[in-house]
């Protein structure tokens, strides 16, 4: 072993002092260069990450992606891995709180010119921007945003109900529900089994009832507010969202039932907007499904707010350093989020991106035009089912709870509230 | 050796036996060693995301043993480990048993008994979350045949779905039983079988007080294996159930996982490390005495 790697260095080596005329020649204009990793690699997910890196060759730039299929832990592994190693990529997915978390254990780029340089931060929510400077500078970039409590409704099954009117608040969402489910709808909510999937029926039933309370006892992990009544009620809705739900998915991930959503055997959808590009990949129609902000009791949307991003990674190289400029001045360009948005189904983080013309659906005007009045009513909140209000630790602590509620009908939901707020304490 | 070629020395000519046996050796042990301290280091440390120096004492230990999760994986493991082990050993003694019934074809039979061993743990549990999801399985074959009333829900029961895991691996690794059984069977003396049988033994009382009694060696021997392969159980749960429905199915090595890589708690998730190594020593080192004993006794004879 040790008899390789000399060798494999002294060739380095040689090859390095060859090359050494042609490198000083190339440090007055590196070629832009960007080692990224992220977990998109198949679906909308993978065409839009790859329309991006087409766009970055074609300014000149050399795209070297690494995807890391699956969950985001699993790219936060090969991430740890390669920082230990002090070879961090270029530029990583990452987001939420964990940007604040991760900018802690390796040196990030500073990246306040180029956002001045693009006006970015009049364009950005407020909330959103905060995350990506955690320490006053911006060091992460937000690309997409989705709303992880859109209603998606089945055609089919609203048919079967004889109903037509979109639910705007949970008393008309538990009505529909029950239309449907006389109407021969088997569930009359759609769901899979996962972890995060539970946690998003508990984070919109909770944001649906109060705002206020989801921000103080989710966001700010307020005492008072982890055992107030807003909780119980929450838990009180999702064991009505669980009763019409399929317990049969097991582990399955909401995407493997989404033929029978829409085929009318399973009725309205809790999800994120990229329900939306998962849907169209798998060649759904627009006229199969309708989408609407999830329910709210104030009839004002709330907007659970998902925000997939970029942490750019300290690198002395050039070339790394040209081609991360280039990369930040790309992932903020109104046409590249247009052009990645319409793949996967998100809205532009930027909101002064036009929504009105082609290659837009009435989803994403939908979505964009509950953002708006979200912000406007103080109503857009953090999600927590996806990692975007705490930390990982502090998220899978509550979703410990919440999963085992949703799975357990004997849990009542007072006795859920308070083993909530246990489950904060002991994560705290 | 040729003639004609001076003889090389003993030591020489047994070197590529050496460095094939001690360098691969003494790699591991290094390997297993090193890390499983460095582990036990971790474990006091206050590491979240990655290792980081300091002491914390026996706080990660006592928030992984407080946790509702690290309790339901080590109740799950009793329970798993030990309807695993025994209904597994079982399984493979009535295999091995009737193969040994000299049938024809048999060559077939073992290979196909075998087989299982040769398909990973995450196709296992993929194959087998299918078969059992009653929307989709075994339930719902039997009620398009017509019996609407059968039940059979178990993966989405949370007090039987650890029962889903233990058919899974009882399939999975009964042939594995079955093979060392059969190796044991076949190698009882026949004389001493042909002598009972001119006494007059039915084969029922051959195999009570003649064949089984000379198995014990290889069923311990299948029981250690098959318990620190419990003990270590992840991809089958991580594929059929996920630790589900909620955390019912949680196993220790589950909730390592868990924590060191979801909740990127590393000290905490070390802790559990150490705790599922103390639980395997509780296995081996009990084996391990036995064997001595063993030994010492047999030296005696």
């Amino acid at each position: 072993m040790p008899i390789t790697t000399t060798r494999r260095r002294l060739l380095a080596g040689s090859v390095a002092t060859l090359a050494l005329p042609a490198f000083a020649r190339a440090q007055g204009a590196a070629k832009p260069r960007l080692t990224a990793i992220s977990q998109w690699s198949a679906g909308s997910d993978g065409a839009a990450i790859t329309a991006l890196g087409k766009k970055f060759e074609e300014k000149g730039g050399v795209w070297q992606h690494s995807p890391v299929p699956g969950f985001t832990t699993e790219m936060m592994n090969k991430l740890r891995a390669q920082i230990m190693a002090g070879d961090p990529p270029a530029c990583s997915q990452l987001k939420g709180p964990e940007i604040a978390a991760w900018s802690k254990i390796a040196p990030t780029v500073d990246l306040d010119a180029v956002v001045a340089a693009a006006g970015y931060e009049k364009v950005v929510a407020p909330d959103l921007a905060k995350l990506h400077k955690p320490a006053g500078k911006w060091i992460a970039l937000p690309l997409q945003i989705y709303s992880t409590n859109m209603l998606f409704l089945s055609k089919r099954a609203l048919d079967k109900a004889k109903a037509d009117k979109v639910p705007v608040t949970w008393a008309e969402f538990n009505d529909l529900a029950e239309k449907m489910k006389s109407g021969g709808v088997n569930h009359p909510v759609a769901n899979g089994g996962t972890r995060p999937d539970d946690g998003q029926k508990f984070e919109a039933a909770l944001g649906g009832i109060s705002p206020a309370a989801y921000r103080a006892a989710i966001m700010n992990l307020d005492e008072k507010a982890l055992k107030g009544p807003e909780i119980k009620a929450a838990f009180a809705q999702v064991r009505k969202i669980a009763d019409w739900m399929d317990p049969n998915v097991g582990a399955q991930h909401f995407s493997t039932n989404l033929k029978r959503f829409i085929d009318g055997d399973m009725g309205m959808m809790i999800m994120g907007g990229w329900a939306q590009g998962v849907l169209r990949n798998a060649g759904f129609k627009f006229e199969d499904f309708v989408i609407a902000p999830g329910p709210s009791d104030n009839s004002k949307p709330v907007f659970l707010l998902n925000a997939d991003a970029f942490i750019f990674w300290q690198r002395k190289e050039a070339d790394l350093q040209a081609g991360q400029t280039l990369m930040a001045q790309l992932v903020m360009d109104p046409a590249i989020q247009t052009m990645y948005s319409q793949i996967t189904g998100s809205i532009p983080v930027r909101t002064d991106v036009d929504l009105s013309g082609e290659g837009w659906s009435e989803g994403q005007r939908t979505t964009a035009k509950a953002l708006k009045d979200a912000i406007a009513s103080n109503q857009a909140v953090l999600s927590m089912a996806h990692n975007m209000a705490q930390e990982n630790g502090m998220t899978a602590a509550m979703i410990d709870v919440i999963t085992e509620y949703v799975k357990n009908k004997s849990i009542k939901p007072e006795q859920a509230a308070t083993r909530l707020a246990e489950a904060v304490e002991g994560a705290r | 050796m040729r003639p004609g070629r001076p003889a090389l020395p003993e030591w020489i000519r047994r070197l590529p036996e050496y460095l094939m046996i001690w360098v691969p050796l003494l790699l591991s042990a290094a390997h297993l060693i090193s890390f499983s301290l460095w582990t036990i280091w971790i474990s006091f440390t206050p590491s979240t995301l990655i290792p980081v120096t300091g002491w914390v004492g026996l706080r990660n230990y006592s928030a992984v043993l407080a946790s509702r999760n690290w309790q339901i994986a080590f109740d799950n493991l009793l329970l798993f480990g030990g309807a695993f082990v025994v209904l597994s050993a079982a399984t493979g003694l009535i295999l091995a048993i009737l193969l040994d019934q000299r049938i024809r074809g048999e060559n077939v039979l073992r290979s196909i008994f075998l087989y299982p061993l040769a398909v990973s743990f995450v196709v296992t549990g993929t194959v087998w979350s299918w078969l059992l999801n009653p929307g989709l399985g075994i339930q719902k074959l039997v009620h398009d045949l017509g019996w609407t009333s059968f039940r059979f829900d178990w993966l989405i029961d949370r007090d039987m779905a650890i029962w889903t895991i233990v058919i899974a691996a009882i399939w999975q690794s009964s042939g594995f039983a079955m093979a060392l059984f059969l190796a044991g069977l076949r190698s009882v003396d026949a004389d001493i079988i042909k002598a009972a049988q001119i006494d007059g033994a039915g084969p029922v009382r051959i195999y009570r007080r003649i064949i089984l009694p000379s198995l014990w060696p290889i069923t311990i021997t299948v029981a250690v294996i098959q318990l620190q392969f419990a003990i270590s159980t992840f991809d089958l749960v991580r594929a059929l159930t996920n630790g589900g429905p909620g955390i019912a199915t949680q196993l220790p090595a589950l909730v390592v996982y868990d924590l060191m890589f979801q909740r990127s708690l590393l000290g905490r998730g070390a802790a559990a490390a150490v705790l599922m190594l103390l639980i395997l020593l509780a296995v081996l080192l009990p084996y391990a005495a036995w064997r001595y004993i063993q030994r010492r006794r047999a030296a005696h004879a």
